[in-house]
């Protein structure tokens, strides 16, 4: 009994070396087959949409339409009016961050400061506000205590309108949480009014009328991809000839 | 100042995990400390402040107490929030503050008791320490007790990036 015991044991012995070895030869031959066919590389963080033209198409020299809309977000580091070290995130996290870049002296933030001591408006559900100014020795501090209330997160950064390249005061930026990516910016005259865009575009993003069911987004993939095989690419002046049926009446 | 994702300051350092944020401050106290926003931040005639950190992976408002009051309140489960609070050289040698180095939490170690103030579902901890001869209280709160085991595991890889400086 002992005998067969031990020999059974040494026979799965050899089985499961000879299943290792070939589950083994197995994900080489897929690994060199998937080198054999051009395997991309994961995309470097930061970079674009992937993009690739069919062959025979030349790609687009310059950057492509939207890239911007995919600009990176950054954490903020920078300090609070109280004095504290502040190091805030708006890249890995569940929520959005609407980061507004105000300052003490700029005529055009007036609505704004007006609306946060108004408590006129409520930052989107599931977003944070964090209002970012310039460093303690660009602004006024004392003048910006008087301006925002206390429970409004308020850094003073540099770094952070260098990191997000803010054009001037006042300035919204809209950093989405999961991708890490900036989803929304631009300028307004109070948050009332760029609140309302974001809002709106954040539903508008989730309605019925503008989420496309899968097979329509196959549909225009196919099409894409068999304009884009006969050498016909978005801005090609064929596809914007007039209608001949719209030119006969 | 911040340096990447370290957050420095009053002879704290720490290496923010992801998704981690945190602050470093020093309570203004005295007259100057009083403003309109904050007509009680004067403290107590001779009070002196001491560096505060804290510590949290989710997004920490504004306005907090020391303890976390007013963070704590909006932790879900998966939430942690540590403190780390700075006490006056007095407290040195005392019995207290007699352990040295910053402690490691255990799981069973989180007591819905040990909260600041009681919040359904939250446990809290609390020690003493001292660190390069600095008397310290560590404190942290976990957003669910159920969940102690792996929110003791963000606790303690937090306290490890923590540096105490001379």
């Amino acid at each position: 009994m002992t005998i067969l015991l031990v020999l059974e044991t040494a026979i799965l012995l050899v089985l499961a070396v000879l299943v290792a070895g070939l589950l083994r030869g197995y994900a080489a031959v897929l690994r060199r087959l998937h080198e054999l066919d051009g395997g991309a590389l994961p995309a470097p963080v930061g970079a674009g949409p992937p993009f690739r033209t069919a062959a025979g198409v030349v790609g687009p020299a310059q950057s492509i339409e939207g890239r911007d809309e995919w600009a990176e977000s950054h954490d903020i580091d920078g300090v609070s009016l109280r004095g504290e070290t502040v190091s805030i995130r708006t890249v890995g996290v569940p929520q959005d961050t609407v980061i507004a870049f105000l300052s003490a002296t700029c005529e055009g933030c007036t609505g704004f400061w007006q609306e946060l001591a108004d408590r006129a408006w409520a930052v989107p559900p599931g977003s944070r506000l964090v209002v970012v100014t310039r460093d303690p020795a660009q602004e006024s501090p004392s003048v910006l205590e008087q301006l925002c209330p206390p429970d409004i997160d308020l850094i003073m950064s540099s770094q952070a309108w260098a990191d997000f390249a803010v054009p001037g005061s006042p300035y919204l930026v809209v950093a989405d949480g999961r991708t890490g990516r900036v989803k929304g910016e631009g300028s307004g005259a109070s948050f009332t009014q760029v609140g309302g865009l974001l809002q709106q575009s954040v539903s508008d993003a989730g309605h019925p009328a503008v989420v496309k069911s899968d097979s329509d987004r196959r549909r225009a993939r196919d099409v894409d991809r068999l304009l884009l095989a006969a050498g016909i690419g978005p801005n090609d002046s064929s596809l914007h000839r007039p209608d001949p049926a719209e030119e006969r009446r | 100042m911040t340096a990447g994702k370290y957050l420095t300051a009053h002879g704290l350092r720490v290496g923010l995990a992801s998704a981690w944020e945190g602050r470093i401050y020093r309570r203004a106290v005295g007259p100057a400390a009083a403003t309109a926003a904050h007509p009680h931040a004067a403290g107590w005639a001779g009070e002196a402040s001491h560096p505060v950190l804290h510590l949290a992976n989710f997004a920490l408002p504004a306005n907090r107490g020391d303890y976390g009051t007013g963070a704590v309140e909006r932790m879900a489960a998966g939430h942690v929030f540590l403190a780390l609070l700075e006490f006056g050289p007095d407290c040195l040698g005392t019995a207290l503050y007699a352990p040295r180095g910053l402690p490691r939490i255990k799981p069973g170690e989180f007591d819905p008791n040990g909260m600041q103030r009681r919040v359904a579902g939250q446990a809290g901890y609390q020690r003493f320490c001292t660190v390069a001869a600095r008397p310290f209280c560590l404190y942290v709160v976990i957003g669910s007790h159920r969940s102690a085991l792996s929110s003791t595991r963000l606790a303690n890889d937090m306290i490890d990036r923590i540096e105490v400086l001379r």
